[in-house]
């Protein structure tokens, strides 16, 4: 029996070497194919992996969003929302806490950056207390101080402060608002604090010049989170105005938004079938002249057909393995030391303030497999199947004869 | 004393003919090996990253809860891109009739579909 594996396994690894010579003859066509190949498969893995680290930030992060956000909706678009709603919140029960807030955008024309401003009582938020820990240096304006602002380590580096503290912004009516830098958020959370400006509720109704009695949005806290789609329909109901974000829903949204059906991962997925297609179609027409020979001589020298499969099998199984690993490598080095830089244009586009993406990507055996199936599999039943149908053909026949 | 042919001293030469002397089969298995050993290698590197970058995920849920975070500064061009979780999914086309979407994130982020 052990004589019989023996042989077996001899007889495997000579067919393996002469699938090696095979390909080291045809060297060129070989490495462009590998080449190809592992490219496809670097240009799909790095979609993957730079998608799935996002989502999963997203998912460790969001878990302590707000329990539900409530915006104002008018024409189909978002506007203030009414101070006064906080009254008929209050009737709703098991609602425990309502913080109103107001946000917006700055597009600063001199650096033609854009700055997320955000002014609240921080001190009403959980976790208030605890912010100061994000802060790499400073610390939160207090509750009535005015003209203080935390800002984003790239607000920071955009208005070149470089020891300076103060800083002007503009109002809509172009009279000029000063703030005095308070504190500066930590490298650690630029991706969520890179673009950010955080001062007080006043100074942010001032800068935006939103009138009193309206605020952007509230973040709502209930007593029970097992309750928050109820709360959140008896929002919906009393306030047939707004529109009610729950926590879950916001969650979804970061594990839908990355994803295959998105314009650039159509892109990608496209441009991986056309390669698989061409590669598919040329061998599918079948093996050139000499391929077909070579196999011919081989059945007059006594290989059977399975012999001539498996010498085909390994040299598929050495090509898309080798392409697999090269380009599966290759995109984990290009998501992890070089930060997706090739996907960045796409990923960040015309944005002047950019995170310095520390990405991690979970490499999961399913996902490994997946790529597999896409790839490696499709490409062995490509190069095997027309040589099985060349190998059936009997040696007299394929020689001419 | 009569020197030796070059080929005998030369090191390329040598490891040529020991690679000649080899299986195919056995270098590719070496080749196969050295891959594998740098793919191990990245993934315990990936492995202590992940742990440092896990160490900093007090600070983003500090950050989080108390400012109300809604989402990622990733792309900061255009409000559905970097608010896409509170932007409603009209937003790309709201600027005028007919207006299409053109920020190139837009390309990247697909439209939010849980609203």
């Amino acid at each position: 029996m052990a004589t019989i594996s023996r042989t077996n396994l001899e007889k495997q690894l000579n067919i393996l070497d002469y699938a090696l010579s095979s390909l080291w003859r045809r060297r060129l066509k070989s490495l462009s194919v590998l080449l190809v190949f592992a490219a496809v498969i670097f240009l799909l893995a790095s979609f993957q992996m730079v998608t799935q680290a996002l989502t999963d930030k997203a998912r460790q992060v969001l878990v302590h969003t707000p329990e539900i956000t409530l915006q104002k909706m008018s024409a189909g678009r978002q506007e203030a929302i009414p101070l006064a709603y906080q009254e008929q919140l209050a009737g709703i029960f098991g609602i425990r806490k309502v913080v109103p807030r107001i946000w917006g955008y700055y597009f600063d024309e001199v650096r033609l950056a854009n700055y997320t401003v955000m002014g609240m009582a921080v001190d009403q938020m959980p976790e208030g207390a605890r912010l100061d820990t994000a802060l790499a240096s400073g610390a939160m304006p207090g509750p009535d101080e005015q003209g203080r602002a935390v800002i984003g380590q790239a607000i920071s580096k955009a208005l070149a402060l470089e020891g300076r503290a103060t800083f002007s912004l503009f109002r809509p009516d172009l009279s000029l608002k000063g703030f005095t830098v308070s504190g500066e958020f930590s490298s650690d959370t630029d991706i969520l604090t890179n673009d950010l400006m955080v001062m007080s509720l006043a100074d942010a109704r001032d800068l935006f010049a939103l009138p009193s009695g309206l605020v952007t949005d509230f973040c709502i806290y209930v007593a029970n989170p097992k309750e928050i789609e109820t709360i959140a329909k008896k929002i919906a109901a009393a306030l047939p105005s707004v529109r009610v974000l729950t926590r879950p829903q916001i969650q979804k949204t970061y594990q839908v938004v990355f994803g295959w059906r998105s314009g650039f991962g159509s892109i990608c997925l496209l441009a991986a079938l056309a390669a698989f297609v061409i590669l598919a179609w040329d061998k599918a027409s079948g093996l050139s002249p000499e391929e077909r020979r070579e196999i011919a001589i081989l059945k007059v020298l006594g290989w059977e057909t399975s012999d001539i499969l498996a010498v085909r099998f390994w040299e598929s199984v050495i090509v898309s393995g080798l392409a697999c690993l090269a380009g599966m490598t290759a995109a984990y080095l290009h998501v992890v030391y070089f930060a997706a830089a090739l996907f960045r244009p796409v990923l960040m586009g015309w944005s002047v303030l950019r995170p310095e993406l520390q990405l991690a990507p979970r490499i999961e055996a399913g996902d490994v497999l997946l790529l597999i199936a896409f790839t490696v599999i499709p490409y062995l039943a490509a190069t095997v199947i027309p040589a099985w149908r060349s190998a059936t053909v009997p040696a007299d026949s394929a020689l001419g004869g | 004393m009569p020197r030796l042919p070059s080929r005998w001293c030369s090191p390329c030469a040598t490891a040529r003919r020991c690679a000649e002397a080899m299986r195919p089969a056995f270098l590719f298995f070496i080749l196969l090996c050295l891959l594998l050993a740098l793919d191990g290698a990245l993934l315990a590197a990936g492995r202590s990253r992940s742990k440092a970058q896990g160490a900093s995920l007090g600070k983003l849920a500090a950050a989080t809860s108390a400012l109300g975070l809604t989402d990622l500064a990733v792309a900061t061009e255009a409000r559905y891109t970097r608010h896409p979780a509170v932007s409603d999914p009209m937003a790309p086309f709201m600027d005028h009739p007919g207006a299409i979407e053109h920020f190139p994130t837009g390309a990247f982020w697909r439209p939010p579909s849980s609203h």
